[in-house]
């Protein structure tokens, strides 16, 4: 029996929207010290909601249960303490999503005294849940239909008449079901991926409002002062600290850019020619106004950009991060840093994730350019590398779903129904579009996509730097065991309900992780038994996957990554091999104790029961 | 040497360390809610964060409000007496900055106490956006800004170990008023 002294509320607040009631389940020791909170929690509720309904769900229906989990590390002092997940079976993929973002709201939601909430059903009328300190309400606000993010978020605030409630919003995008509309919070931040917010959208859910005031619990609160001090000690004193608070992501397209990696002209190529027209200098040179950073965090990633003049002025971001200004920027040739601010902040405004929205736009570019869509697809206005003008306007028309931006909003997977000849320039694994790093040669990178649980993004693996860096000469295996622990210590960081950021970025040990989790629980687990936690639910999710029809045929990668070589850059001419990548996949199996077709074996199903 | 806390907005990224750091050491629990400063954000632009926090004025208009008397400076700070305080809230409303603040679980309102002299928010601060500086300095800034933007400058570049520099001058002889 393990006793939980801490870092829990014990409560689990279960709304159903249908019916417009709600109620609250205790959550046992037994229960968090096995699946410890945020993922953890999200992937369990999602399996036993899937059984219930014989693995027959749509995922924008009525049945389709939402969790949005914190973790027992969100809101205390420790580093990047702001994070929360958002856990379903997405509509882009039909299988097991999910997607975090940072900010605040999670920790004013924790002060409301629940651990993790779960929406089920449909609201009658566009509404609100407002969750006021233990308090909880479905509100009809009919009169934010088609209104953007981040005027909902104002118009919210003024409504309640106080401006330090938190919310969680979706955008037009949300409401007319876009396969990769997102949730917004504090103006900016994004649980971006899996189509999370087109879930809302589908519960007629407009808003997610909190406030709470209650302390949040800890065991040792001593113990963990003392171990945060001397994590914040190590950060503050890194030699890349200020440079990353100055930067943050985005000093990565510099990086990116010189090792070949950057997604230039739809993933065709790796470097960006104009690439110092977008890259961090410029944004803090000309455009940087701030920094912004989550709740807790030294780091400050963030930036606040502001276009002074010209025809985007006016326009206000906060971002762009990395895989925004990629996406927008060089994967569409726009080399204008204000049209890349200009087309964040119509997503964010909209509520579409920014990377599934500069990948498709690729397509559609490439697809135009070479002739395997015609004028008429496009709705004959030419479309090509670079024309910001008519990407706004393709941006504005997915978010509204009319003409060719209705095919774009169903995601890649209703992109090839529509257009088959599109299927090998579309960069996507299992119907979730790649995010910006090319792996042509790196392929544990590759192999991280593949078989990242909620499809193509590098949340679950980001192998990439240290494999090009110093590891092309590592054995396959080896590659696949990095794999492996990425996937196991990168969600471990969602379960907590922190970022990894401070880890992956300025090399802060994970061990301190461990220290942190047995001064807030009091329940001694060392970093392998965390680890362990993990990669159960790892299994977890492969197993919903494979119960939804995934198996080893849908653990690829793009098919561009085998065909089409790198063109410049230093990793020109580089591609995948196809029989390496099938060694690598079996050897990562094996590692997983998964069978040839990448199923888990039958009897770990019982350990979720 | 008086000393006063100083914000520089500019540098805030609103990450609240400063509203935990403050619940944890005078409340001794994790609780923004309880922090004796708040970081208020602009919107719908986030594009301004400030951390409110009592600039122990001299003479403070939450005294200036408070029915009972309850408070008063000492020390160089403000404090509220909770002997004579009756929690009527009127000093929330009072001090122009909305330095005072309170909270369901606690029964007087409060506010920052410069932590006894060493206050826990400036030295938690990632960005060094709350400073604690003797009062006398407050305002240095301008001055010398304003020195340097005096209309007679010249500069002249220079050279040193291959670095450029900059020297300002006035030239003599050249004053007219």
């Amino acid at each position: 029996m393990n006793k939980v002294k801490g870092g829990y509320f014990h409560k689990l607040l279960k709304v159903d929207l249908s019916s417009k009631t709600w109620e609250v389940e205790p959550l046992s020791d037994d229960f968090i010290s096995k699946y410890i909170g945020g993922r953890g929690f999200g992937a369990k509720w999602v399996w036993d909601n899937l059984k219930a309904h014989n693995f027959k769900i749509d995922p924008l229906g009525e049945e389709n249960l939402l969790v949005m989990a914190p973790g027992p590390f969100t809101g205390l002092y420790l580093p990047s303490s702001g994070k929360t997940s958002f856990i379903s079976i997405s509509p882009a993929t039909g299988i097991y999503g999910d997607s975090s973002m940072g900010g605040v709201f999670g920790v004013e939601f924790r002060q409301t005294g629940f651990d993790a909430l779960s929406l089920k059903g449909k609201a009658p009328e566009l509404s609100f849940l407002f969750i006021d300190d233990g308090d909880v309400s479905i509100v009809p606000a009919p009169e934010l239909a088609g209104k953007g993010s981040l005027e909902t978020e104002g118009l919210i605030k003024q409504r309640i008449g106080d401006l330090t409630v938190h919310v969680a919003v979706i955008g037009p995008a949300g409401e007319n079901r876009v396969a990769f509309a997102c949730v917004n919070t504090d103006f900016g931040r994004n649980a971006g991926r899996t189509g999370v917010g087109a879930i809302l959208g589908s519960k007629n859910l407009k808003a997610i409002v909190v406030r709470g005031s209650k302390d949040l619990p800890v065991y040792d609160l001593k113990k963990l002062n003392l171990e945060t001090n001397k994590a914040i000690t190590y950060l503050r004193n890194h030699k890349f600290f200020k440079f990353w608070q100055e930067q943050g992501l985005m000093c990565v397209i510099d990086y990116a850019n010189n090792m070949g990696i950057l997604p230039t002209h739809n993933f065709r190529d790796g470097s960006f020619a104009r690439v110092n027209s977008i890259n961090g200098f410029t944004m803090e040179s000309k455009y940087k106004i701030g920094d912004a950073a989550c709740f807790a965090c030294p780091m400050a990633c963030s930036n606040i950009c502001l276009v002074k003049e010209g025809k985007y002025a006016g326009t206000v971001v906060e971002g762009p991060e990395y895989e925004s200004c990629a996406m927008l920027g060089s994967n569409l040739g726009i080399d204008n840093f204000a049209a890349v601010l200009r087309a964040n902040h119509l997503c964010d405004e909209l509520g579409m994730d920014t990377i599934t929205v500069g990948n498709l736009i690729g397509v559609l570019i490439e697809g135009y350019e070479t002739g395997l869509i015609s004028l008429k697809d496009i709705e004959g206005e030419p479309l090509t590398w670079g024309d910001d003008e008519k990407v706004m306007r393709v941006i504005e028309k997915i978010a509204r779903r009319e003409g060719v931006g209705d095919i774009l909003a169903g995601g890649s997977r209703k992109v090839i129904e529509t257009w088959p000849q599109l299927s090998p320039i579309i960069s996507q694994v299992k119907g979730l579009e790649q995010s910006a790093y090319d792996c042509r040669a790196a392929i544990s990178m590759a192999l991280g996509y593949a078989t990242s649980d909620i499809g193509a993004h590098h949340t679950r693996a980001w192998t990439i730097a240290k494999e090009l860096e110093d590891g092309r000469d590592w054995s396959l295996e080896e590659k696949a065991k990095l794999v492996i622990f990425h996937q196991t210590i990168r969600p471990l960081f969602d379960m907590f309900g922190v970022c990894r950021l401070p880890w992956i970025e300025l090399g802060l040990n994970e061990n301190h992780y461990a220290a942190f989790f047995s001064a807030v629980t009091g329940l001694d687990y060392s970093l392998d038994e965390l680890m362990a936690r993990s990669r159960d639910i790892y299994d977890l999710t492969r197993l919903i996957n494979v119960k939804l029809g995934i198996s080893r045929k849908d653990d690829q990668p793009p098919l561009r990554w085998f065909k089409d070589p790198v063109q410049t850059g230093p990793l020109a001419g580089k591609v995948l091999k196809r029989e390496e990548f099938n060694t690598i996949l079996d050897i990562y199996y094996q590692l997983r104790n998964w069978d040839a077709e990448g199923k888990p074996n039958p009897e770990i199903e019982k350990n979720f029961n | 040497m008086s000393k006063q806390l100083a914000i520089i907005p500019e540098r805030c990224s609103g990450c609240k360390t400063c509203e935990l750091v403050c619940s944890i050491s005078h409340f001794n629990v994790t609780n923004p809610k309880k922090a004796a400063v708040r970081v208020m954000v602009v919107y719908p632009h986030p594009i301004v964060r400030m951390p409110i926090i009592c600039s122990q004025c001299r003479i403070p208009k939450c005294a200036d409000g408070c029915p009972v008397n309850a408070i008063t400076r000492k020390n160089g700070t403000v404090e509220i007496d909770k002997d004579t305080c009756i929690s009527c809230l009127k000093c929330l409303e009072s001090c122009p900055f909305g330095a005072i603040f309170i909270h369901d679980d606690v029964e007087y309102p409060f506010k920052c106490d410069l932590c006894g002299g060493d206050p826990e928010c400036v030295k938690a601060c990632p960005k060094n956006a709350i400073l604690f500086i003797p009062e006398h300095v407050l305002g240095q800034a301008q001055r010398i800004n304003n020195v340097l933007s005096y209309s007679h400058m010249k500069e002249i570049e220079y050279f040193e170990k291959g670095e450029k520099k900059q020297i300002r001058y006035a030239e003599i002889g050249k004053e007219d008023v």
